[in-house]
């Protein structure tokens, strides 16, 4: 017999107990719905953080911090004792942009500051940027304005995010939706141009000589600071365009670099940079490296570190990440294949009881010159039939499951200004693998009853009533 | 010969039970004949016809169809004996219920690896030449007795066997359609040259038609009658 006639005959038996069959795809759908999702959402994870990286160049960058530079390093010299050191000067710099694989090496200069404008204020980070930054992402491409001219020209740009926190959305921005939430009350929703020009206030806290000295006579320390005070026009507005940011880019002010030296400010941002700083070494507190192919960071990194520097590169982190994708694939997995399993079960005894319905007619078709073997193929492709139909609405199952996922997470992100994330991948692998296995498992599970009907003897089967 | 059964031995055995059946049944069969066994209930004759037709198994003995031993058979021989070498013929037809009587033809012609494009005209033209020509689409639940088993005969029939195996065709039917079942078997044995291996209890028709009578008694051949008048 052929599979054509195997076929055909699978399908008529299940139309014929169309109920139970439903009832019995129904539970493989399920499973396999389970399975896809799960597995989907998992793959999704991994992708985005996978794309992020290199959306953010770091497969490509990585920092040097001076040897006995770590955060906290000052208390562990206090509690440890002090040990060799090795600072972040020109030299290094130098020594670094010498390197062969290096293709970018700039001074880290970093700084919290106050921003004001239009009588609103915010805290945030002011990052010094070298003027061959421009060059690459996320200063390459503007949507509103442009990036600097020149390294200490008087200008900033800025997120959209610190605008929003300033009370201002921009208009466009606005009319495309992406703010689910209205705008808080206060807000001026304004076009970009109106922005563009505008000079924000960067406010920083400086050690203010006299008021220090009048507490020293009057023994009130309460104020020594005062406010440093610096104005820079706006030039580009950055927004954000899709998959999460990370680094210091992501919000925040960047101006040039030469602009940002000049404005006096601490080298530090919390207290363990604080104490790594009264060690009063002269240096930078780190660089920021660009090497030409990720292929390079391993020999740049290995020269680095000859040259007595730490590297941090979070490149190192995906190979943890990607371990711990893993270990979650196959949790989620897992979780899919026992659905599955269930839904096996189920087939077999529906499969079973369907044998015991059949009986007389698997006689009756032995008696006409059904072999074992024909008998047997009839209840595996009825069994791969319900597979391959539980594999296939499965699928779309999982795949509506992970629209629905997107559709319920971004409901609460875009409110918050997030960009619409997709947390699931749905790879073709998937979608193939997900059916074969579905196939495969109804398959084991056909095996038992189609061994059982292959054996009915046809004399017994014949008198079967 | 066509047929040869010697020493032919069943025993059924349940647990520790033995159930002798066939005590050392021995006849043949020439190509072309219309044998009938008779006997009464319990004498083995629906046994026999089981052990020729390939559906047991004999307990001893030899069943030689056209020179192959059916006791040395695998299980997959036996379904190409019963797909290829016999048709069987039974009293409660076995029709399956869901399926027009084209297609309770076509599931044989299915099993006998007759192209799926043949098929139909086959079983139209095995359907019309027991006389079923206008009831091709009818489910055996709207098909008389006598139509029904027309459409058994016609499914024995499809793989052309050599041997056809009727097990009381006509127990479960009135006398008038009986004949008619009866006369359809004589001529496919006239007009085909089809080999007729007959379990009957009416005697009357199976002289009529038989070439040979054999009556089974406790699982043996008592008699063997050869009528005057049956035969071609």
């Amino acid at each position: 017999m052929i599979f054509g006639d195997l076929f055909h005959l699978a399908l008529e038996n299940l139309w014929r107990t169309k109920l139970r069959s439903v009832l019995t795809t129904l539970g493989v759908v399920i499973g396999v719905g389970m399975l896809v999702s799960m597995i989907s959402f998992a793959t999704g994870i991994q992708r985005n953080v996978t794309e992020s990286f290199k959306a953010n160049d770091l497969f490509t960058t990585m920092e040097v911090v001076g040897r006995g530079a770590e955060p906290g390093s000052a208390l562990s010299e206090v509690v440890q004792g002090s040990k060799d050191e090795r600072v972040i000067d020109d030299a290094v710099l130098d020594s670094v942009r010498a390197l062969p694989g290096v293709e970018l090496a700039y001074p880290e200069v970093r700084f919290p500051a106050t921003v004001r404008l239009g009588g609103k204020e915010a805290r945030t980070t002011i990052q010094g940027v070298p003027l061959a930054l421009g060059r690459y992402r996320p200063f390459d491409e503007f949507r509103y304005g442009r990036f600097f001219t020149s390294e200490d020209e008087r200008a900033a740009v800025v997120s959209e995010r610190l605008l929003s926190e300033l009370g201002v959305r921009l208009a466009d921005e606005e009319a495309s939706g992406k703010w689910r939430r209205s705008p808080p009350e206060g807000t001026a929703v304004v076009p970009a141009d109106s922005i563009l020009g505008r000079d924000i206030e960067i406010v920083v806290p400086v050690l203010d000589g006299s008021r220090l000295a009048q507490g020293f006579l009057t023994g009130r320390f309460d104020a020594p600071f005062r406010e440093e005070v610096t104005r820079l026009a706006v030039v580009g507005i950055r927004t954000e365009q899709g998959g999460f940011e990370m680094g210091s880019f992501a919000s925040g002010v960047a101006i040039p670099e030469g602009t940002a030296r000049s404005i006096p400010h601490f080298e530090f941002s919390n207290v363990w940079q604080a104490l790594d700083a009264t060690r009063g070494a002269a240096g930078y507190p780190a660089l920021n490296v660009r090497v030409r192919t990720a292929d390079d960071l391993g020999p740049t990194r290995d020269a680095v570190e000859a040259m007595g520097c730490n590297v941090v590169a979070l490149a190192d982190q995906l190979e943890e990440f990607k371990r711990s994708f893993l270990i979650i694939d196959a949790l989620l997995g897992a979780i899919g294949v026992v659905a599955l399993v269930i839904a096996g079960l189920g087939i077999v005894n529906t499969m079973v009881t369907s044998i015991l319905e059949r009986t007389r007619e698997i006689g009756v078709m032995k008696a006409v010159g059904g072999s074992e073997g024909d008998i047997m193929r009839i209840f595996f492709v009825e069994a791969g039939a319900i597979g391959a139909a539980g594999g296939v609405f499965g699928v779309i199952l999982g795949w509506s499951v992970t629209r629905l996922g997107n559709v319920v997470v971004n409901h609460y992100l875009r409110p918050e200004g997030f960009p619409p994330e997709d947390l699931f991948d749905m790879p073709p692998w998937l979608v193939a693998g997900a059916i074969g296995f579905s196939i495969v498992v109804t398959l084991i599970a056909g095996s038992y009853p189609a061994l059982r009907a292959a054996r009915v003897d046809p004399v017994t089967a014949l008198r079967h009533e | 010969m066509l047929l040869c059964i010697t020493d032919l031995r069943k025993t059924y055995t349940r647990g520790t039970v033995h159930v002798p059946v066939l005590h050392g049944v021995t006849f043949d069969v020439a190509d072309g004949e219309y044998i009938s066994i008779v006997g009464r209930s319990g004498s083995g004759k629906s046994t026999l016809l089981n052990l020729i037709g390939g559906l047991d198994t004999p307990t001893g003995g030899n069943i030689l169809v056209g020179g192959s031993d059916l006791a040395r058979m695998t299980r997959q021989g036996l379904a190409l004996h019963r797909r290829h070498t016999v048709g069987i013929v039974f009293q409660s037809w076995n029709l399956l219920p869901s399926r027009t009587a084209i297609e309770n033809v076509t599931i044989a012609l299915a099993f006998g690896n007759v192209p799926r494009r043949d098929r139909g005209r086959r079983a139209a033209e095995l359907l019309s030449s027991v006389g079923l020509e206008h009831r091709l689409s009818h489910r055996p639940a709207e098909l008389s007795g006598g139509e029904a088993q027309r459409v058994a005969i016609a499914r024995a029939l499809a793989n052309r066997p050599r041997v056809l195996l009727a097990d009381e065709p006509t127990g479960n039917l009135d006398s008038a359609t009986s004949d008619g079942i009866i006369e359809l078997l004589r001529r496919l044995n006239r007009e085909q040259g089809l080999t007729v291996v007959m379990i009957t209890h009416d005697e009357p028709a199976a002289r009529e038609v038989s070439t040979r009578m054999l009556r089974l008694h406790d699982g043996r051949i008592v008699d063997e009658i050869r009528p005057a008048q049956g035969g071609s």
